[in-house]
C-alpha cells in the first residue's frame, strides 16, 4: 500500500478562497452588468439580463447544494439532491420564461423559440453523451457535466451581454467598417466569451477537484460548458435569422440553416473545441507539480481558445463562399479548413491524455492487485485495463442474468477503477483526502463484489 | 512519481505550450491586421455633414419628409450629403451597412466635389427580396487613402424596424 499522502494540503482552503472570490466576481458582474444594461442600453438582451438574474442566482445556489450533496451520508444526500433539483429547476423554468418573453419571442415569437429549442435539444444531447463518452477509461458524474453545459448556457452567455454590448456600440462608434470592425469584433467574441465560459471550467476544477482528475477530464468538462454555450447561442441566432428572414418567405429556411451550421456542423468544431482547449489546460495544470507551470498551462489553454475563436469570427467571411451549386462544399470546406487544425489539435491532446491515463491506471491496478487485499483480482487486471473488455464482461453479465447484472458489474467496474485513480492521485501526491478514503473505497469495491453474480 | 509518468505530462504540457505560441501567433496576426485596416494617425480633423436620412422614392429618386433614424421594413430610405462640407484635396465616398456588416448601397470614391451632384445615397433593397433587411444599418462618409477606408468622417445609424 502507498503510505505517502497529502491529508494536510496547504493548497486546499486557498484553492476554495479563489473559487469563492471568482464566484463573488461572477456574482457582482452580472449584477452591475444587468443594472448597467438596463438602465443605459435599455435593449431587449437589457431586460433579459436584469429579470434573469433570480434565475442565475437560483441555479447558481441549486449548482451549489448539488456538488455539495455528495459530501453528506446517503440520508442527508437525498434531501439536498431533492432541494438542488427544485432550485435548478426552478431556476431553468424562470430563464426560459425570461428569455422566451424577453428575446426570443420579441423577434421570432414563442412558437419559433420554442421550436428552435427542441430542434437543438437532440444534437447537444447527442454531442454530451458523445464528449462524456471520451473518457473511455473513467466516466464523469452526469450532475456535473450537465452542470457544467447548464453555466455554460446560462451563465456565461449572461456575462457576456454586457462586455460584448458596450465593446461592440463602442467599436461601432469609433472604427472604420469592413475589415478593421471586424477584427476588434473577433478580438471581442474570442476573448469575452472564452473568458466567461472558462470561469466555469475554472470553478469546477477549484470547488470539484476531486472528480477533475487529469487533461481527458478538462477536456470533457470544457467541451461540456462550450456544448451548453452553443445550444443558447444557436437558439439566439436561430429565432433572430428567422424574424429577418420570414417576411419574405425565407425565415424557416435561414433558421434551418443556422441550426444545420452550429447543430451539426460546429457541433464540435466551435464553442465545444475553444472551451474544451481551455479544459485541457486546467487538467493539465491539475497534475503539474509547480504553481509557475499550472498557471501557465492554464494560460496557454485560454490563449488556444481566443485564438481558435478569433480565427473564425475574423477570417471565415474571407474564405470564397460562391452562390453557385458548389456553396455547400464551401461552407464545409471553411469549417474543415479554419476551425478543423485545432479540433485536430484537441483530438491529439485527447487521444495522448487517454493513453496516458489508462497507462497510469493499469499500473496502479497492477499494484492493488499485488497487494492481496481483494478489491482488484490479478485476473482482473486485464479486464479493467481495457474498456472494450469491460463492456465484454458487462454485456457477458446482461447476456446471462438480464439489465441488474449489467448494472451490478457496472458499478463494481467504476468502483475499482475509482479506486485506482484514487491510488495515481495519492502516489503523485494530488489529493488532498487522507489514507482512510482510500480504504473506504476498497471496502466498498469488495462490498460490491459481494453482490455481483459469480460469471 | 514514477519517471514516465512525470515523461508524459511534460509531453502534454510541452504540446499545449506549442499550441499556445500557434495561438500567439494568430492573435499578433489579428492585432497587424487590425493595425492594417485601421491604421493609426489618420485623423485629418475634417467632419462631413451628414444632413439627415430621408424616406426616399426610388422612382423619382428623392428624398421625401423630415430626418429621421427609424423606418418600417416597407419603407426606402437614403442619407443626404452636404459634400461641399468637406475639403476638395480628399477622397472619399460614403457607403450603407447592414446590420450583418454587409454593403448596401454605395456613392464615390471620388473628390467631394466630383460627388456634389451625388448628394443622396440610398440603401439597396437586397437582389431577390422585397424590402430592406431589418436591423441597424450604418451609414459612413469615409476618407479612402490608396482605395481603403482609414477614416470615418461621418457617420449615422439608423434602425429598420422588424414588422
Amino acid at each position: 500500500m502507498i503510505a505517502s499522502a497529502n491529508p494536510q494540503s496547504r493548497l486546499r482552503p486557498g484553492r476554495y478562497r479563489i473559487a469563492l472570490a471568482i464566484a463573488a466576481l461572477i456574482v457582482v458582474a452580472l449584477v452591475v452588468s444587468s443594472i448597467l444594461n438596463y438602465v443605459y442600453l435599455d435593449t431587449i438582451p437589457g431586460r433579459t439580463s436584469l429579470y434573469g438574474l433570480l434565475a442565475v442566482a437560483l441555479i447558481a445556489l441549486g449548482t451549489f447544494i448539488l456538488v455539495n450533496a455528495y459530501n453528506r451520508d446517503t440520508a442527508a444526500r437525498r434531501k439536498q439532491l431533492i432541494r438542488a433539483a427544485v432550485l435548478i429547476g426552478l431556476g431553468v423554468l424562470l430563464w426560459l420564461l425570461v428569455i422566451d418573453v424577453f428575446l426570443f419571442t420579441q423577434s421570432a415569437g414563442p412558437g419559433v423559440a420554442a421550436v428552435c429549442a427542441l430542434a437543438c435539444l437532440p444534437t447537444t444531447a447527442f454531442a454530451l453523451v458523445v464528449v462524456r463518452r471520451m473518457d473511455r477509461n473513467h466516466k464523469e458524474p452526469w450532475r456535473l457535466v450537465l452542470v457544467a453545459a447548464a453555466w455554460g448556457a446560462i451563465v456565461a452567455t449572461s456575462l457576456v451581454v454586457w462586455g460584448e454590448t458596450v465593446w461592440e456600440q463602442g467599436a461601432q462608434h469609433a472604427l472604420v467598417p469592413g475589415p478593421g470592425l471586424d477584427t476588434s469584433l473577433a478580438f471581442m467574441a474570442g476573448s469575452l466569451e472564452e473568458l466567461s465560459k472558462g470561469l466555469a471550467v475554472l470553478l469546477l476544477f477549484l470547488v470539484m477537484r476531486d472528480e477533475f482528475d487529469d487533461v481527458v477530464d478538462g477536456i470533457v468538462y470544457g467541451a461540456a460548458v462550450g456544448l451548453g454555450f452553443n445550444y443558447l447561442e444557436s437558439i439566439s441566432y436561430m429565432t433572430n435569422i428567422y424574424s429577418i428572414f420570414a417576411p419574405e418567405g425565407a425565415g424557416g429556411v435561414a433558421a434551418g440553416v443556422q441550426w444545420y451550421a452550429r447543430q451539426v456542423l460546429g457541433l464540435f468544431f466551435g464553442h465545444a473545441t475553444y472551451t474544451a482547449f481551455i479544459g485541457a489546460g486546467v487538467g493539465i495544470a491539475r497534475q503539474l507539480p509547480h504553481m509557475r507551470q499550472k498557471v501557465i498551462a492554464i494560460v496557454a489553454g485560454f490563449i488556444v481558445a481566443i485564438a481558435g475563436h478569433f480565427a473564425w469570427d475574423a477570417w471565415a467571411a474571407l474564405f470564397p463562399i460562391d452562390t453557385t451549386v458548389f456553396v455547400i462544399v464551401e461552407i464545409h470546406l471553411r469549417t474543415l479548413i479554419l476551425e478543423g487544425p485545432f479540433t485536430a489539435a484537441l483530438i491529439a491532446l485527447l487521444i495522448f491524455g487517454i493513453r496516458y491515463e489508462g497507462q497510469n491506471l493499469r499500473e496502479q491496478l497492477q499494484k492493488e492487485a499485488s497487494t492481496g487485499q481483494g478489491a482488484i483480482l490479478p485476473e482482473e487486471v486485464q479486464i479493467l485495463a481495457s474498456p472494450w473488455q469491460r463492456l465484454r464482461q458487462r454485456l457477458h453479465a446482461l447476456s446471462r442474468q438480464g439489465f441488474r447484472a449489467y448494472f451490478k458489474v457496472s458499478r463494481l467496474q467504476t468502483a475499482q477503477l475509482d479506486l485506482a485513480m484514487e491510488r495515481w492521485h495519492r502516489e503523485r501526491k494530488e489529493i488532498d483526502t487522507p489514507l482512510e478514503a482510500e480504504q473506504h473505497l476498497r471496502e466498498r469495491v469488495i462490498q460490491l463484489r459481494h453482490w455481483v453474480p459469480a460469471a | 512519481m514514477s519517471t514516465s509518468s512525470y515523461d508524459q505530462l511534460r509531453v502534454l504540457y510541452r504540446t499545449l505550450l506549442v499550441f499556445a505560441t500557434v495561438g500567439a501567433v494568430i492573435l499578433a496576426i489579428g492585432l497587424v491586421q487590425f493595425a492594417y485596416f485601421e491604421p493609426f494617425g489618420e485623423a485629418t480633423g475634417a467632419k462631413a455633414t451628414i444632413v439627415g436620412v430621408y424616406e426616399f422614392n426610388s422612382t423619382t429618386g428623392q428624398i421625401v419628409g423630415s430626418d429621421r433614424s427609424e423606418f418600417p421594413r416597407e419603407g426606402e430610405f437614403a442619407a443626404k450629403v452636404d459634400w461641399t462640407s468637406l475639403p476638395s484635396n480628399l477622397v472619399v465616398d460614403a457607403r450603407w451597412y447592414d446590420s450583418f456588416g454587409t454593403l448596401r448601397g454605395q456613392v464615390g470614391p471620388g473628390s467631394p466635389a466630383d460627388l456634389v451632384d451625388k448628394s443622396i445615397v440610398p440603401v439597396l433593397v437586397p437582389e431577390g427580396y422585397h424590402y430592406v433587411l431589418p436591423g441597424r444599418y450604418t451609414f459612413v462618409v469615409e476618407r479612402l487613402r490608396n482605395d481603403l477606408p482609414v477614416e470615418v468622417l461621418g457617420r449615422r445609424f439608423v434602425r429598420v424596424d422588424r414588422t
